[in-house]
């Protein structure tokens, strides 16, 4: 949500609002945005089904949502949209998750001719977010780029993210949140893929969130972090942490917490319940002109 | 003003009643609709409408567009309640009016009148939240165990909630099914309820969750002409642009959540019928922001880590 941020707080942190109505500021060589839109049209559906190669998306995917976080001088654009993180999860495949009603269903008198979908319904996705330099308007993306010209490359590094300088109460100059895309799983829970930003006098920080959780079943939250001081390095550097974790509600319960559903609405407060399965911190450095 | 005519007037400015209020329209609820069939006979013109989900200032939308009840003869296909934030009004305006014009109005059961679903998806935490209590949540859902499952406009249009059913070949099959009872998991009330239509399945097709009918076009050609349909009119499913036709014309999907869960941008319609079964479709949008009342939802910047 946009909020009213002191124009002089803006000021002396060197940062200025984008026109036009448009949500976002430029700062520090960066101009940070969020795009908003509706859920996509039938039509729209169809085409994206295509190009997918699926014939099932999510119930809500929001096609224009986007976060984008663009160094100017460099033409590299970080963003975050349902496309590419739709993409990722057709890629994974993982196989479905069965639901507990599923016990019951086994017994059931099968119709003739009953084909079982194998989808991955969850839409669980390893995506964390694109990066692409940009030349004359003509994307170049990273993988595609065969010219050995300058490419975006994530590092492993162990660096970590600096949580005592991002628990400071410095003012919050822009702050967004957008759903990139949103299933119900026919009231079977939820499956959820945000992105929220916050942008501060001395860096922007981000959270990519995918959370799942199958009622009766299973939680999983795939997060992406990223943070970037201005300023700080000759070399302009992002630093990115990815944490997955992973719990089944029989597990929960064998710990001796609730499995009562309305405990886990909210991924931020139980996240620390699920244990971590995977974490891994990288770098990518920023080339500073084109 | 009779008792009811006020309780009406009030929960149009979106005032739920008290709780003994409550519980005594819900008395004369059941009253009503104990005697309705589990295939109730609708007469032409009426006019369908999918779910609603607590939408309230969306549903007044909806009945600026369509027409006040009684003058204007209602058929809701279910989802009430959940995921809006006035689920409570919602639901009992549509019981009210219900009861004080029954056969001007008809209600047939979603999926979320279930009281497994209500305790996870809004329901239940508002009638706490709203009462203090859960009895209004108690006696709300056991009036959804007597809810219709099914209706028939003119003998012509069969419209439910979810689908079709492999257990259902007719509807005299439906007629018999014992429907005072929470929903169950398995069986035909639970796929009339729950089951979708699906393009990429021609005959039946079972979930990835292992649990949930989908039914292809041939499925629908079979029930249409068994039981001399001429279409299914359904609900259960969000649509972009509000509605959606499959299986060349066979079966409709209605919704009528317009910007579903208040962020999805979506239009909402309803189809009106006229008395010969001519379609139109009336497509809306979500009320004004600033009508629509207190949960004007403005986040404040969060230090997320």
């Amino acid at each position: 949500m946009e909020t009213e941020v002191d124009k002089e707080i803006l000021k002396t942190s060197g940062a200025e609002l984008l026109p036009d109505g448009r949500r976002g500021l430029r700062i520090h060589g960066w101009e940070i945005e969020t795009l908003r839109g509706t859920i996509l049209t039938s039509l729209a559906v169809e085409e994206w089904e295509e190009k997918l190669q699926t014939s099932h998306l999510p119930e809500m995917v929001f096609g224009e949502n986007a976060l984008v976080l663009k160094h100017l001088s460099s033409n590299t654009k970080i963003h975050f949209n349902a496309f590419d993180a739709l993409a990722g999860w057709k890629q994974e495949g993982l196989p479905p998750v069965e639901v507990p009603a599923a016990a019951q269903w086994k017994f059931r008198s099968k119709p003739s001719q009953q084909v079982i979908l194998d989808y991955d319904y969850t839409f669980t996705t390893p995506y964390c977010g694109s990066e692409v330099i940009e030349k004359d308007k003509e994307a170049v993306e990273e993988k595609a780029n065969s010219k050995g010209e300058a490419t975006l490359q994530w590092k492993k590094c162990e660096d970590q993210l600096d949580l005592a300088a991002l628990s400071l109460k410095e003012p919050i100059l822009f702050y967004d949140e957008v759903v990139l895309y949103e299933d119900e799983l026919a009231d079977n829970g939820v499956s959820l893929l945000t992105v929220k930003v916050r942008v501060m006098p001395s860096s922007w920080f981000l959270l990519l969130r995918f959370w799942l959780r199958v009622d009766g079943v299973l939680m999983r939250l795939r997060e992406t972090r990223m943070h970037y001081v201005f300023g700080k390095d000759e070399t302009p550097t992002v630093l990115r942490e990815n944490c997955w974790r992973e719990a089944t509600f029989q597990s929960l319960s064998a710990k001796g917490y609730p499995v009562d559903l309305a405990v886990y609405s909210d991924p931020s407060s139980i996240s620390q319940r699920l244990p971590v399965i995977k974490q891994t911190t990288q770098k990518l450095k920023i080339p500073r002109e084109v | 003003m009779s008792d009811l005519d006020r309780q009406i007037e009030q929960l149009k400015r979106c005032e739920p009643l008290s709780e003994s209020e409550v519980k005594a329209l819900c008395l004369k609820a059941m009253e009503i609709l104990v005697e309705e069939s589990n295939v109730q006979r609708v007469d032409a013109p009426v006019t369908l409408c999918g779910d609603i989900h607590g939408q309230f200032y969306d549903m007044m939308e909806l009945f600026k567009v369509g027409g006040d009840c009684p003058k204007t003869n209602y058929l809701f296909m279910g989802d009430f309640v959940d995921r809006g934030y006035y689920s409570v009004e919602t639901f009992l305006l549509l019981l009210a009016l219900k009861v004080r014009y029954p056969d001007r109005i008809t209600l047939i059961r979603g999926n979320h009148e279930s009281r497994q679903i209500t305790q996870v998806y809004g329901f239940y935490d508002e009638c706490l939240r709203k009462y203090g209590s859960v009895n209004v949540w108690r006696y709300c859902t056991d009036i959804f165990d007597y809810m219709s499952l099914s209706a028939v406009v003119e003998n012509k249009i069969f419209c439910v909630h979810g689908g079709l059913s492999p257990a259902i070949m007719t509807l005299d099959q439906i007629r018999t099914i014992d429907r005072k009872q929470e929903v169950p998991h398995d069986g035909a009330m639970c796929d009339l309820l729950w089951s979708d239509p699906e393009d990429i399945v021609d005959g039946w097709g079972l979930s990835p969750r292992g649990a949930g009918f989908l039914f292809g076009g041939s499925v629908v050609t079979a029930f249409n002409q068994s039981n001399n349909i001429d279409y299914i009119a359904r609900a259960h499913q969000l649509v972009m642009e509000g509605y959606k036709w499959m299986f060349d014309s066979q079966i409709v999907t209605v919704w009528s959540a317009p910007n579903y869960c208040y962020r999805c941008g979506n239009v909402a319609s309803i189809l009106e019928l006229d008395e010969n079964l001519n379609k139109e479709f009336r497509v809306f949008d979500a009320a004004q922001q600033d009508s629509r009342g207190p949960p004007a939802k403005k986040p404040a910047p969060d230090y997320f880590l």
